[in-house]
């Protein structure tokens, strides 16, 4: 047992104490958490923006088709856009979207952080789109009425009425998705961006170690997750409250 | 002003299902101001669809609604502006669940109307007090019963200073004991000289309180007048086999 302890401890020195090899976890882990907070940021901005308009274009078509037009056209022209840029982002593979970012599209720029928060935030942002549409359509219909019986216009009923509705009932699924972003980020390192992930295989390449960083480096995600979880259950329970 | 056409409705048709289902079906009409008229009707019969056209929560298929002589169905009408006079009370409510029952009296008033958080709240809390629910003021609408959360959708309308209410089966949805709580405070409505229109299956409210039953059966107007003449002495056959089955 105390030979056991006498290695672990050993391991534990090579992998994070000799040549300051911890700085690398820090490092990474700020990494992650940068471009998770600030891809989450712009993934609501766009989810908002896109369900948003697809929500409205399905509510209003009819609308739009009597009243003809250039408001009708402009709709449909962003609806139609919206539904390509769905397709695209959730037919392929994250990965993949960071390497053409990467490589191709940002193929001038060497600042691979900010190209993985760009990435990333509109990865995102078609999941988040989605989800927030989903909240929007579960809303009762009688909400919508009764604020528009009231006079408010589409948008006003939107903000005052259906999105702070909507946002109680899609806060689980999206604290879900900024927990599956955040985990997501860990492929970051396909592009050179020291993320969490890269540190601890980064420390296994040096010191031909794997249990101990790759061990370590999981912990780290897996502590970040429960605390998210445990916030996103406190969250729920205050904004149930509010309406018991 | 009393006497005065407020709304006029002019060969009224909403078809479904490319006309293959009449919900309404050729329907004119004239309310004017201080009216109260109640339609009455079995169901499927396009009652409701008449009262959601007037302030086109549904869009009628042909035909034109004048508000105020206004052709509210004119591609350049804002029915926005219109539908702050035409205040509207749901079957199911339809309280905004994220806001207390002042904040859901005052974010028309606030919004809409322009008015200040202060006097808002006060004209709020005056018409709560009207209906008995002043003490309710900063509850959510789930701690309210069926009977409270109507009064208070009721004085939610009320807030906006409308010129004629629509009621859209008012008491259906709630339990027995609780649907005269809700006919007083519309029964006080009408007699304060309110333009009311109101789809309901309470006959008894009908009978008392209507200026006009209007009976509609099939898409179509089927006959109207004093609640004397459509309850006491109904010409058609088919209002005498509905009140044979309602009263």
């Amino acid at each position: 047992m105390k030979e056991w302890l006498n290695e672990l401890a050993a391991e534990f020195k090579l992998n994070f104490i000799d040549d300051d090899r911890w700085e690398l976890i820090v490092e990474g882990l700020k990494n992650t958490i940068i471009i998770t907070f600030f891809a989450l940021l712009i993934g609501v901005a766009i989810g908002v923006v896109i369900s948003l308009i697809r929500s409205t274009y399905d509510n209003n078509k009819e609308d739009y088709k009597r009243k003809g037009g250039v408001g009708y056209v402009i709709m449909s022209i962003l609806n139609g856009i919206c539904n390509i840029y769905l397709t695209i982002i959730r037919g392929t593979p994250v990965v993949v979207q960071l390497l053409i970012m990467y490589f191709v599209v940002f193929a001038t720029s060497r600042n691979g952080l900010m190209v993985a928060i760009i990435c990333f935030g509109i990865n995102s942002g078609a999941y988040v789109a989605e989800i927030f549409r989903s909240g929007i359509m579960s809303i009762d219909k009688g909400q919508f009425e009764a604020g528009r019986s009231l006079g408010f216009n589409y948008i006003q009923t939107m903000i005052y009425i259906i999105i702070p509705q909507m946002f109680k009932v899609v806060l689980p699924t999206l604290c879900n998705e900024f927990i599956v972003l955040l985990k997501e980020t860990s492929v970051a390192g396909y592009v050179g961006i020291r993320d969490l992930t890269k540190a601890g295989d980064l420390i296994r390449g040096r010191t031909f170690s794997a249990f101990m960083p790759l061990i370590a480096v999981a912990l780290i995600y897996l502590v970040i997750v429960m605390i998210l979880t445990w916030l996103l259950r406190r969250l729920e329970r205050r904004l149930r409250k509010s309406e018991r | 002003m009393n006497g005065e056409t407020l709304l006029k409705v002019d060969n009224l048709k909403k078809y479904y299902a490319d006309g293959a289902v009449k919900a309404l079906d050729d329907v004119s009409s004239e309310i004017k101001r201080g009216e109260a008229v109640v339609v009455v009707g079995p169901s499927g019969s396009g009652k409701s669809t008449f009262l959601r056209c007037l302030n086109l929560l549904e869009m009628p298929t042909e035909g034109h609604i004048y508000f105020n002589g206004v052709d509210i169905m004119d591609k350049e009408a804002d029915i926005n502006i219109h539908r702050q006079k035409m205040g509207m009370v749901f079957q199911h409510f339809n309280l905004f669940p994220h806001m207390t029952v002042l904040n859901n009296m005052t974010l028309g008033p606030i919004k809409l109307l322009k008015m200040s958080k202060e006097e808002a709240e006060a004209n709020a809390m005056k018409l709560l007090a009207r209906v008995g629910l002043e003490d309710r003021a900063n509850e959510y609408p789930s701690k309210l019963s069926g009977g409270q959360k109507q009064r208070v959708a009721i004085v939610r309308a009320l807030c906006m200073n409308p010129e004629v209410m629509l009621f859209d089966e008012p008491t259906s949805a709630l339990d027995p004991e609780m649907v005269g709580e809700v006919l007083d405070v519309m029964k006080e409505l009408a007699r304060e000289g309110m333009t009311m229109v109101v789809v309901t299956h309470e006959m008894g409210f009908a009978k008392e309180v209507a200026s006009r039953v209007v009976f509609m059966d099939r898409g179509k107007i089927m006959e109207q007048g004093s609640p004397a003449e459509v309850f006491g002495n109904p010409r058609s056959e088919r209002l005498k086999s509905f009140l044979a089955k309602v009263l």
